[in-house]
């Protein structure tokens, strides 16, 4: 049937359109379908000739309009395991079909040993570059608070059960523990009995607000060898078969793991601002080992001192709601994978142990892995490490039993002595000098017991000491270093025994001279702004950069440090840190000049910090342009997705090629004129009639819209509005045949 | 002047007339249906490919260019067509145990991208094969221009449908492309070359 009608009735028409706006939403409480929407599958593929060859695969999560996606690194980042150099995005056109290759991304910033990369769409699927602004604004989700969670805190898991066959799926668990390491702090993980299979490794981690709240994280080592942890997909050598000659696409074990998003922050924000770190004097490349990671000298400790052992325990009481293992490590690098299996009573105790993880400390140290909060049932306690899937070393501790009264030393301080005899200093670091002293806490002690101090310097004994205990039951005491030819700079490590059981442990650094609190490691900090490195070192330093720079560097000057001692840059703009990262110095003991840079900084206030033993040595500040970022650059996108469908109201199929246009709130449908001014945003059918504005509409805001199709009535429709709560907006509008008589 | 008016007499018509009315008549219905057949047979007229090596038989259309190579088994395209020549394109694929048939299709999408202008996948459907079972379908759509740069030809937009199906350890894939103006009206050729195809 055609229908013809005069010009004037459209707006009637407009009536009806408007009524099909209201419905539909539906959208669950924690909007299920915008976390399945900002959810990709990523492929990292390597080309061949004309050919790209799948190497791995992950889950990602978009959390920015403009195609900012965060996952896993270990699947994205070249590695020997994940070996290709192109990385595509599939995204979910249709949320019960497999997800679609739409995409091409790059790595915008990754750190391999917190597991996290964040990637950014630059290109088409087929390569071209996609130009700044020209991006759709994609669905993303809000990152939440991940220090808000609790033990049994309900969250949901999105991702992909298989490689790219199935659809995105939605999986519900609740938060069984988390796990402390010194790289995260007292929540580094957090474990969950959510079933993950291993493509879902990368994805994202909601609470019950539908806000991100971590990254479900596991490793895969090395070449997968199970058919459980791998899938041969295709013919990879060209011998017309599928079988085990053929590359493995590592799918990994289940993950019961998560990453809080929390140390992600400082990556997506980095990454949003395109602040690239260069540091131009120490490649930190250049630190990795050729010898095999291992482990040694496990112990247990009731609880963490500034990264440290308070004290070394053979057994906890009952009712014991904390435990840590500490242990040195060497040789390890962001490619080590390592893995704590606990077993109580013979048991697998899944709650406090760790599944294959990246390693996320340096190259050596002291490390610890424990939990608190949380109580430990009584029972005998198996820990073993696994490195690259090898057991490398265990160590038993029982826990039950009455309150341990058991004489002990602990809480070793170090520093330096005033005139009156008091220990003065930071506790962990101490300047290059004559002596020393180290202040413990001792308790429940026996005059008579037999004690003894051993000093380290780089892991060699330097010094011990033999006594018999005087000095009472409790109290504190002090011991000292007086090497011969003073104190040199390096790692130090005392050890106090009681009756040859080693009972407290503790490390310090030796670094620069004495200037006040903190010695003096780093030093005459300063800005430049030049265009390449060789300019920077003759630049005359500044605080303040009125005009749009280049790039700034940092220089700053340091002495007494020794090789392989850790140190860690941190850099921060308007007060959040975009960069941080922790080396083992590896330069000489003395020098000027060390220099690192961003380019193309936008305005802001900047802070870099350099940290010894996590303690602040020096911080260098200075400003770009007016001082603070613009105040759009790390604003929230806010406003809806609004997206539907055109059908034919006789036969309610989809028509394509119909042109939406949503007018701008100053302007009603019958005051709109056919001139660009008055459009908010255009935007066309598909093939199956399905539509998708490019710009989200700003909440409570009145948008007109009018539908013009050539063989149907056009439609219009004034003071469409929608909550701040939504997302996307979901209409559906039918168009009936027909001719307009002008 | 007088007029003489009157009906003129009725002219019969002999049963020699009548019989070579009717006999013409059926000529000329029989001639349009000889036409018909005609056409339809020109039209229709197909060749056999046959492939002992691949285990593949076909019929495709009468004068469409047929070529074999190595990433293909074989492709048949019609050269008459004005613009992008439409033409059909039969591939196998070896499988493992693991391989699905999106596995496969992502796979052909990601070469594609390598090789093919603005390459997108419009969608993903069920084909059903003449022996009942269900093939995945893939649509997609990709710009074609001459690769001559001395040519001025206009650039094309084709529209294309992968048929595949699994069996017998090896993906059997039909690749139909043809400009996207026309690619439902040369629908039923595809249709007409899957009915005829063994594999």
């Amino acid at each position: 049937m055609i229908v013809t009608v005069n010009k004037l009735s459209i707006y009637v028409l407009g009536g009806l359109l408007l009524s099909l706006f209201a419905p539909s939403f539906g959208y669950a409480q924690t909007d299920l379908d915008a976390i399945k929407r900002a959810t990709v599958f990523i492929y990292q593929v390597q080309s061949l000739a004309s050919d790209l060859v799948v190497k791995c695969v992950s889950t990602g999560t978009i959390v920015s309009a403009d195609g900012l996606i965060v996952t896993n690194a270990h699947s994205v980042v070249p590695s020997q395991t994940c070996d290709g150099e192109t990385l595509i995005i599939s995204m979910n056109v249709d949320l019960n079909e497999p997800p679609v290759p739409k995409y091409r991304a790059e790595i915008a910033n990754a750190d391999q040993g917190l597991d996290i990369a964040v990637l950014r769409i630059t290109r088409e699927l087929d390569g071209r570059t996609i130009a700044a602004g020209a991006l759709p604004v994609l669905p993303f989700v809000g990152i939440g608070a991940s220090a808000d969670l609790d033990i049994d805190d309900n969250i949901l898991v999105s991702g992909y059960r298989d490689i790219g066959n199935q659809a995105v799926t939605i999986a519900r668990g609740t938060i069984t523990a988390f796990i402390s390491e010194p790289r995260g702090g007292t929540r580094a993980w957090f474990k969950t009995r959510a079933e993950l299979p291993g493509t879902m490794s990368g994805g994202g981690a909601y609470d019950s607000l539908g806000q991100l709240i971590g990254i479900p994280t596991s490793a895969k080592y090395g070449r997968p060898v199970t058919e459980d942890s791998c899938r041969f997909i295709e013919d990879t050598t060209g011998d017309g078969l599928v079988n085990s000659s053929d590359h493995c696409v590592p799918t990994g074990d289940f993950i019961s793991t998560i990453r809080p998003i929390r140390l992600a922050q400082s990556l997506i924000r980095g990454a949003a601002l395109d602040l690239r770190v260069q540091i131009h004097t120490v490649p930190g490349s250049m630190l990795l080992s050729s010898e095999p990671p291992t482990v040694s000298r496990l112990i247990f400790s009731p609880s963490v001192v500034d990264g440290l052992p308070s004290t070394v325990v053979g057994a906890m009481p009952a009712n014991t709601n904390s435990l840590y293992l500490f242990f040195d490590y060497h040789n390890m690098t962001p490619e080590t994978v390592y893995e704590l299996r606990v077993t109580r009573d013979g048991i697998p105790d899944a709650t406090f142990s760790l599944p294959s993880v990246h390693w996320s400390g340096g190259q050596n140290g002291l490390w610890y892995i424990g939990s608190r909060d949380q109580p430990w049932p009584n029972g005998a306690y198996q820990f073993t490490l696994l490195l690259n899937g090898l057991a490398a070393a265990s160590q038993r501790i029982v826990v039950g039993g009455g309150a341990d009264n058991s004489a002990r030393f602990s809480n070793i301080v170090f520093g330096l002595l005033d005139n009156q005899g008091n220990l003065i200093g930071n506790g962990y670091i101490l300047p290059i000098g004559t002596i020393a002293y180290a202040r413990f806490l001792y308790a429940n002690l026996r005059d008579g017991t037999p004690w003894s101090t051993i000093w380290y310097y780089g892991g060699a004994e330097v010094g011990r000491t033999n006594d018999i205990w005087s000095r009472g039951a409790s109290g504190s005491d002090v011991v000292q270093l007086r090497p011969l030819g003073g104190l040199i700079p390096g790692k130090y490590r005392l050890e106090l025994y009681l009756d040859r059981v080693l009972s407290a442990t503790s490390d310090f650094v030796v670094a620069g001279s004495t200037g006040g609190p903190l010695p003096a490691v780093f030093f005459n900090g300063r800005y430049v702004s030049a265009s390449s490195v060789f300019d920077a070192r003759d630049a005359t330093a500044s605080s303040a950069f009125t005009g749009a720079v280049p790039s700034i560097f940092a220089l700053f000057d340091w002495q007494e440090i020794a090789a392989g001692t850790d140190w860690t840059v941190r850099w921060l703009v308007d007060d959040l840190p975009f960069f941080e990262s922790t080396f083992a110095w590896v330069t000489v003991e003395s020098g000027s000049d060390f220099m690192l840079s961003v380019d193309s900084p936008p305005d802001g206030k900047y802070q870099l910090q350099l940290l010894v033993n996590n303690l602040q040595i020096l911080a260098i500040e200075g400003t770009v342009g007016i001082g603070q970022l613009p105040i759009d650059r790390l604003a929230e996108y806010e406003g809806a997705l609004l997206r539907g469908r055109v059908l034919d109201a006789a036969t309610s199929t989809g028509i394509a090629n119909v042109t939406i246009v949503l007018i701008s709130e100053d302007y009603s449908a019958s005051e709109f004129e056919w001139k660009e001014e008055q459009v908010f945003a255009t935007s066309m059918t598909d093939r199956n009639g399905d539509f998708q504005f490019a710009r989200p509409l700003a909440a409570d805001t009145p948008y007109s819209v009018i539908v013009a199709a050539d063989g149907y009535l056009p439609l219009a429709a004034d003071s469409f509005e929608f909550g701040t709560d939504q997302r996307a907006v979901d209409i559906t509008m039918e168009l009936v045949r027909g001719y307009l008589n002008d | 002047m007088d007029f003489d008016t009157g009906r003129a007499e009725a002219v019969l018509l002999t049963p020699r007339q009548r019989w070579s009315m009717v006999f013409s008549f059926v000529l000329i219905g029989l001639g349009l249906i000889a036409g018909a057949n005609l056409r339809d047979s020109s039209l229709n007229r197909s060749l056999i490919y046959n492939n002992v090596e691949a285990g593949i038989t076909a019929r495709y259309p009468h004068r469409w260019l047929l070529s074999e190579a190595e990433d293909y088994v074989f492709r048949v395209e019609n050269t008459a067509q004005l613009g992008f020549n439409t033409l059909m394109e039969v591939r196998t694929l070896p499988v493992g145990p693991d391989t699905t048939e999106r596995n496969l299709l992502d796979r052909l999408t990601l070469r594609r991208s390598q090789t093919l202008i603005d390459y997108t996948v419009l969608g993903y459907d069920i084909y059903v094969l003449p022996d009942d079972t269900a093939a995945v379908t893939m649509s997609y759509s990709y710009v074609s221009r001459d690769a001559s740069p001395f040519l001025e030809g206009v650039s094309a937009i084709v529209a294309g449908l992968d048929v595949l199906t699994i069996s017998r350890g090896q993906a059997v894939i039909v690749s139909f492309r043809a400009d996207a103006s026309i690619f439902q009206r040369e629908r039923a050729t595809l249709d007409r070359f899957i009915q005829s195809l063994e594999y």
